[in-house]
C-alpha cells in the first residue's frame, strides 16, 4: 500500500472507523513511514479531543475507590517482586521456551510438513506431542523463576491459511512492570509455501499491528521451521498472531486463547 | 506521570479526578450501560498506568493520550462483543450539559472540541459523531444511512482536516 491511498483511509483509521481488514495495511505502513505516521498521529490526537465533547456524566460515587484499588492492585503486585530478576526471568524464560520448541520441533516439524500425514500413528503421536509441549509449558510458567508475579502468559495455535501450509506457536508475556515479550514460532512450512519471501509475522491489537520480525530465506531450517522474538512496552489486548507473505497474503493466522498467570513466586 | 507510574494515590486520585469522568462519559456513550463504562474507566486507567513510561508529552496532551486509550478500549470492545447493540445515538449538542461541574482543564478541552464540532458542517458532523462516538465503521454508516460509501469517506476526511485544523496550537500540558 502506497502513501497516497494510506492518507486517504487515515481519517476513518482515526475516528476508529475502518474495519480490521482495511486498519491492518494502513497499520503495517506506518511503522516504516515518518511522513504518514505524522499525519496519523496529528489525526488521532484531532479524534481524541472530540472525546471531550460529551457533557460529563456522573459515574458511581465508588468508582474512584475502585480506579485506584486496580492500580494499586498493579502497583503491588509488581513490587513484590524485584525488577532486575523479572527480567533475567524473562530471558531465560526466552530461552527454554526457544530449547522446548527447537527439542519438539523435529518431529512437529516433519507432520506438519506432510511427510507423516498419512500416518494415523504419526498424527496420533503429534497430538500427544503437542499436548506434552502445551503441558510443559504450563509447567515452566507455573515455577517461580519466571518474571514478574503478575505476569500473564498467552498461547497461540497458529493455522495455515491453505490446506497443508504449515503451523506454528505464538507465546507472548505481558508484564506491568518490565518489558512484554512476543515469540513466535512457525514449522513446517512446505518449499511451495515459502516463495514469497520475507515472512512479516505481527501482532493485531487495540492500536493496530506490531511487527514481532521478518523471516528470510535463511530463516528456515530444513523442516520450514522458524522462530522470531522481540520485546515490546506493551502488549496489552494484542490477541491475534498474523504472518503474511511478501505479497500480503496471510499464511498463518492465530488466536491467543489458551491463558496462564505465572504463580506467585515463595515469600 | 511519574507519580502514576509509581503508583501514587494521590496522582491516580488527582488523574481521575480530572478525566475520570470525561473517560466514563465517552464509555457510556460508546457502550451504553453505566457497569460497562465504569469497568472501560477501570482499564483505561490501570493500562495508562502500564503504559506511562510510553507517554511523550512531546508528541501529545496527557487529555488526548487517555482519551485515545479510552476509545481505542471502548470500539475494541464493541467490535468483540458480536452482538452487542450499540446505544441509541445522541447527538453531541442533545446531551443535557452539566456545566460547573469540571476542572478548568477540562472545560478549555469541552470547549474546544465543542468549536471543532461546531466548524463542520451538519452532514460532516453527524458522520463523525456515528464514527467516533458509536465506533460505527465508514461502511456501516453508509448502510445505514443510505448514503454512497465514498460519500462517506469524502465526508470523514474532510471533517477530520477541520478538526485537525481547530487543534492547531493548542496548548500543549
Amino acid at each position: 500500500m502506497n502513501c497516497t491511498t494510506v492518507r486517504d483511509r487515515l481519517a476513518e483509521h482515526a475516528l476508529g472507523a475502518l474495519p480490521p481488514r482495511e486498519a491492518d495495511p494502513v497499520d503495517r505502513h506506518l511503522p516504516w513511514c515518518a511522513a504518514c505516521r505524522k499525519e496519523a498521529g496529528e489525526l488521532h490526537r484531532a479524534s481524541a479531543s472530540l472525546g471531550f465533547a460529551l457533557a460529563p456524566l456522573d459515574p458511581s460515587p465508588e468508582l474512584e475507590d475502585r480506579v485506584a484499588d486496580t492500580v494499586h492492585a498493579a502497583v503491588a503486585r509488581r513490587d513484590r517482586r524485584p525488577q532486575s530478576n523479572g527480567r533475567r526471568s524473562r530471558l531465560a524464560l526466552v530461552a527454554a521456551f526457544a530449547a522446548m520448541l527447537a527439542v519438539l520441533g523435529t518431529g512437529w516439524g516433519a507432520v506438519m510438513a506432510g511427510r507423516a500425514e498419512r500416518s494415523d500413528e504419526a498424527a496420533k503421536r503429534q497430538a500427544i506431542m503437542s499436548q506434552s509441549a502445551v503441558e510443559r509449558f504450563q509447567d515452566l510458567l507455573n515455577t517461580a523463576e519466571f518474571g514478574d508475579v503478575d505476569d500473564e502468559a498467552f498461547i497461540a495455535t497458529l493455522t495455515p491459511a491453505n490446506p497443508g501450509g504449515g503451523g506454528g506457536s505464538a507465546l507472548t508475556v505481558v508484564s506491568p512492570s518490565i518489558t512484554d515479550m512476543a515469540i513466535v514460532l512457525v514449522n513446517g512450512v512446505p518449499p511451495e509455501a515459502r516463495v514469497s519471501l520475507p515472512f512479516a509475522v505481527r501482532l493485531r491489537g487495540p492500536e493496530g499491528a506490531l511487527m514481532v520480525g521478518r523471516i528470510d530465506k535463511d530463516g528456515f531450517d530444513d523442516d520450514g521451521a522458524a522462530i522470531v522474538m522481540r520485546e515490546f512496552l506493551d502488549l496489552v489486548g494484542y490477541d491475534t498472531v498474523i504472518v503474511r507473505d511478501a505479497d500480503g497474503r496471510v499464511v498463518l493466522h492465530g488466536e491467543m486463547e489458551t491463558r496462564a498467570t505465572v504463580a506467585s513466586p515463595t515469600p | 506521570m511519574e507519580g502514576l507510574l509509581a503508583g501514587s494515590d494521590d496522582a491516580i486520585r488527582a488523574l481521575y479526578a480530572r478525566y475520570g469522568r470525561p473517560i466514563y462519559s465517552l464509555g457510556y456513550r460508546l457502550l451504553g450501560t453505566r457497569e460497562s463504562a465504569e469497568e472501560l474507566t477501570q482499564d483505561v486507567f490501570l493500562t495508562a498506568w502500564r503504559k506511562a513510561a510510553r507517554f511523550d508529552p512531546t508528541r501529545g496532551r496527557l487529555s488526548t493520550w487517555l482519551m485515545t486509550i479510552a476509545h481505542n478500549l471502548a470500539v475494541d470492545r464493541l467490535r468483540r462483543e458480536t452482538g452487542v447493540s450499540r446505544p441509541t445515538l445522541v447527538l453531541v449538542d442533545e446531551v443535557p450539559d452539566a456545566p460547573g461541574l469540571d476542572e478548568e482543564a477540562v472545560l478549555i478541552e469541552r470547549d474546544a472540541a465543542l468549536r471543532a464540532l461546531s466548524s463542520l458542517t451538519e452532514a460532516e458532523r453527524r458522520l463523525v459523531v456515528r464514527a467516533y462516538f458509536r465506533g460505527m465503521t465508514a461502511r456501516e454508516i453508509a448502510e445505514t444511512d443510505g448514503i454512497p460509501l465514498g460519500t462517506v469517506k469524502t465526508r470523514l476526511r474532510s471533517a477530520m482536516i477541520k478538526v485537525r485544523k481547530a487543534n492547531e496550537g493548542k496548548d500543549e500540558l
